[in-house]
């Protein structure tokens, strides 16, 4: 994970550079500055292989959860957009607990900051013994509460363990 | 006038509307917390605002505006529920 | 083949899309702003819509200005909204929470009595305390 980090920072500096400082043979604009940095992250990677056998395997999964994540952005906002603009409410306000897996400060920040971040969600609280995470959530289908807990577990939850552990 | 120059005009129309209905709900807000969030969306409707300016003048220092903006907003918000927080004690 | 193809019209395209696309998303949450019933919903609905239109707002603008400098501010920005805005979120709404800001009716709390049993009472055995002191 702070590999990972170090990584992504070394590769938009150095194609920051490469596009400011350097004499560039490809005319700059965003599609060959993310290829030129997506190039750089490559390479990065290739040669961890060599000291960092862990890091190597977890690269694709990195790429999915970051596109899974963006595909919830983007679908439960259009949710929330349907339900502001046509007059009924369709929603069911319910306060969750959901028991947590994941133990270190790390992990329950990045955990509470993405749920908040999809729309229809928002961490309230975490309980004083870090057992259970209390979510404000907006649509519950048929009053089904356990099939939530099941989305948040083993849709974020899961994917950010492969990535931390 | 071009398609371009009317699409910025129109966008900073639409933002300025938005700035208005946030007003209004900072002025009807039942409670401060809701202040508070209406306080949030200013300040994102007002960096909003300042890029669509910067690229309709094309004068690249106006950015910085925004930059600052965004940390200072982030504080405000932070430090009005802290304030909200210790006084509820 | 390339001398051809008008490329400052092409940027001007691609970044009108984008803001149109960032300034229906923040108009939609200014009106869910106004629209909804409860505090809690409105906090959950608004904050994320403004966050995501303002990301398309000045992705716009950095690929119509087309420098390396402006995308270093541009990702700047963003990346700060991004992290900021659900750690203001959070400490907002559990500030509402221990102020007591009630829920709309239909909301179902069932699994969240516990908790607020404790934190309310714990707020009257604070005051307590201090009127006896």
């Amino acid at each position: 994970m702070k590999t990972f980090i170090i990584h992504s920072l070394i590769a938009f500096i150095g194609s920051y550079l490469y596009f400011k400082y350097g004499e560039p043979l490809l005319p700059y604009n965003a599609v060959w500055a993310v290829f030129v940095s997506t190039f750089i992250m490559f390479v990065l990677w290739l040669t961890s292989a060599s000291y960092h056998r862990a890091y190597f395997h977890k690269l694709p999964k990195a790429i999915s959860f970051i596109v899974f994540f963006l595909k919830e952005l983007v679908i439960a906002n259009l949710r929330v957009a349907y339900d502001i603009l046509t007059p009924a409410y369709r929603m069911k306000p319910t306060v969750v607990a959901v028991p947590l897996s994941v133990t270190t400060d790390l992990e329950i920040t990045l955990l509470a900051n993405i749920i908040t971040l999809t729309p229809g969600s928002l961490m309230i609280d975490i309980s004083a013994d870090r057992k259970f995470l209390y979510m404000h959530t907006l649509y519950v289908k048929d009053d089904d509460v356990e099939q939530v807990k099941y989305n948040v577990k083993h849709g974020f939850e899961r994917r950010l363990m492969q990535l931390t552990r | 006038m071009s398609i371009f120059s009317f699409t910025l005009i129109f966008a900073m129309a639409a933002l300025s509307l938005c700035l208005v209905m946030t007003g209004i709900r900072f002025a009807i807000g039942p409670t401060l917390p809701d202040r508070i969030t209406a306080f949030d969306l200013f300040v994102a409707n007002v960096i909003g605002i300042v890029a669509i300016y910067t690229e309709l003048t094309g004068n690249q220092d106006f950015i910085d505006v925004a930059i600052i903006l965004s940390l200072f907003g982030f504080l405000g918000s932070i430090s009005f529920a802290y304030y909200l927080m210790k006084s509820a004690r | 083949m390339f001398e051809d193809i008008n490329f400052l019209l092409i940027r001007e395209i691609i970044s009108s899309v984008f803001i149109i696309i960032g300034v229906m998303f923040m108009l939609i949450s200014t009106i869910g702003l106004l629209r909804f019933p409860d505090f809690y919903i409105r906090m959950s609905a608004i904050t994320k819509g403004a966050t995501l239109g303002l990301g398309f707002i000045l992705s716009g603008m950095g690929i119509y200005f087309n420098e390396p400098d402006m995308f270093l501010k541009v990702m700047l920005i963003i990346g700060f909204t991004f992290l900021t805005s659900p750690v203001a979120a959070h400490v907002i709404g559990r500030t509402a929470v221990r102020n007591k800001i009630p829920f709309w009716d239909h909301t179902n709390l069932d699994e969240f009595k516990d908790y607020l049993h404790k934190e309310h009472s714990a707020h009257r055995d604070h005051e307590r305390d201090n009127t006896q002191v």
